[in-house]
């Protein structure tokens, strides 16, 4: 005869719980105090750490961005420029290399970030010179200086 | 006229040197450097080159490891095109913002197609019962870096 359902003494038990909770706790090991033992508070931190590394990816990029600018800004102050001026005037003379590389360029490649200093500053004489202009009063305009004829 | 705060911009005064002076300079300058590259008087070359949305600085017997697929077989060498910047000891050529093709060449070899380690991304919306986990893993490629070389064209 065939059984259509299963006897009442026939049970679904647990039988990997030990590994189910070693998943877990394998993350918490190098934690500190009962955290890394004991499951129930483990998988509390295991999950503070993993949201805490997702969003620290992305804040990774934005710090390690700051650190760069500052790194270029010491560099650039060694060389009698400031940061702004050295960037600008180095993306007004169409040279495209982003931060990271002009932060590795300053500690291991001394002489030519100088160059680079000097391109920057060159350009930005440049700018002065050419925001100033000729020299002379535009036509029609009345200035400060009245002729008495 | 008296002198006020506006009659002389902020910046102090510059002067450029004389351009026929300068263009001299600058066509010596070339000269010397172009010399010194035909007669190979260089150590060392490092270049940065403008690959995978990223900017390398890279040497030769360089390993690079970029996060995305590359079409290209294992052992299969590459040129490099956009290169922005070469140096050696004594002279950098900064590029505008790439060098020419016919200055520079930078050969690559690829070693490893790979996958990242498992990465996990987790949401965690606390008092609401949300929690999403998703591990992640991406193709990563590692190429090392042949040969950088420059001819002198300049």
């Amino acid at each position: 005869m065939v059984l259509l359902s299963a006897p009442r003494w026939l049970r679904s038990r647990l039988t990997d719980r030990f590994w189910r909770v070693q998943e877990v706790l394998k993350y918490a090991r190098h934690f500190r105090g009962r955290k890394n033992r004991c499951y129930k508070l483990a998988v509390r931190s295991v999950r503070r750490a993993f949201v805490k590394s997702t969003k620290a990816r992305r804040e990774k990029k934005r710090f390690l961005r700051a650190l760069w600018i500052t790194r270029i800004e010491a560099a650039s102050l060694e060389h009698g420029l400031k940061y702004p001026a050295f960037i600008s005037n180095l993306i007004k003379s169409q040279v495209e290399l982003n931060r990271k590389m002009i932060a590795d360029l300053a500690i291991y490649e001394p002489k030519t970030f100088k160059s680079l200093a000097a391109l920057a500053q060159r350009r930005r004489q440049e700018g002065f010179l050419a925001a100033l202009g000729d020299g002379k009063e535009p036509e029609g305009i009345f200035s400060r200086i009245v002729h008495h004829y | 006229v008296a002198k006020t705060s506006l009659t002389s911009p902020p910046w102090p005064e510059v002067k450029l040197p004389d351009p026929v002076e300068e263009a001299k300079h600058h066509a010596e300058v070339v000269r010397k450097v172009n010399a010194m590259i035909a007669a190979g008087h260089y150590g060392r070359l490092f270049a940065v080159v403008h690959f995978a949305s990223k900017q390398w600085k890279i040497t030769s017997e360089d390993l690079i490891m970029m996060d995305n697929v590359l079409e290209a077989e294992c052992g299969d060498r590459i040129r490099m095109e956009k290169v922005l910047l070469v140096g050696a000891d004594d002279f950098t050529l900064i590029g505008r913002p790439l060098l020419g093709k016919e200055l520079v060449r930078v050969e690559a070899t690829v070693i490893e197609k790979t996958e990242s380690w498992p990465k996990i991304n987790m949401r965690f919306r606390r008092r609401h019962n949300y929690q999403r986990k998703k591990i992640i893993v991406h193709p990563q490629t590692v190429l090392r870096i042949n040969t950088i070389e420059i001819f002198p064209s300049l």
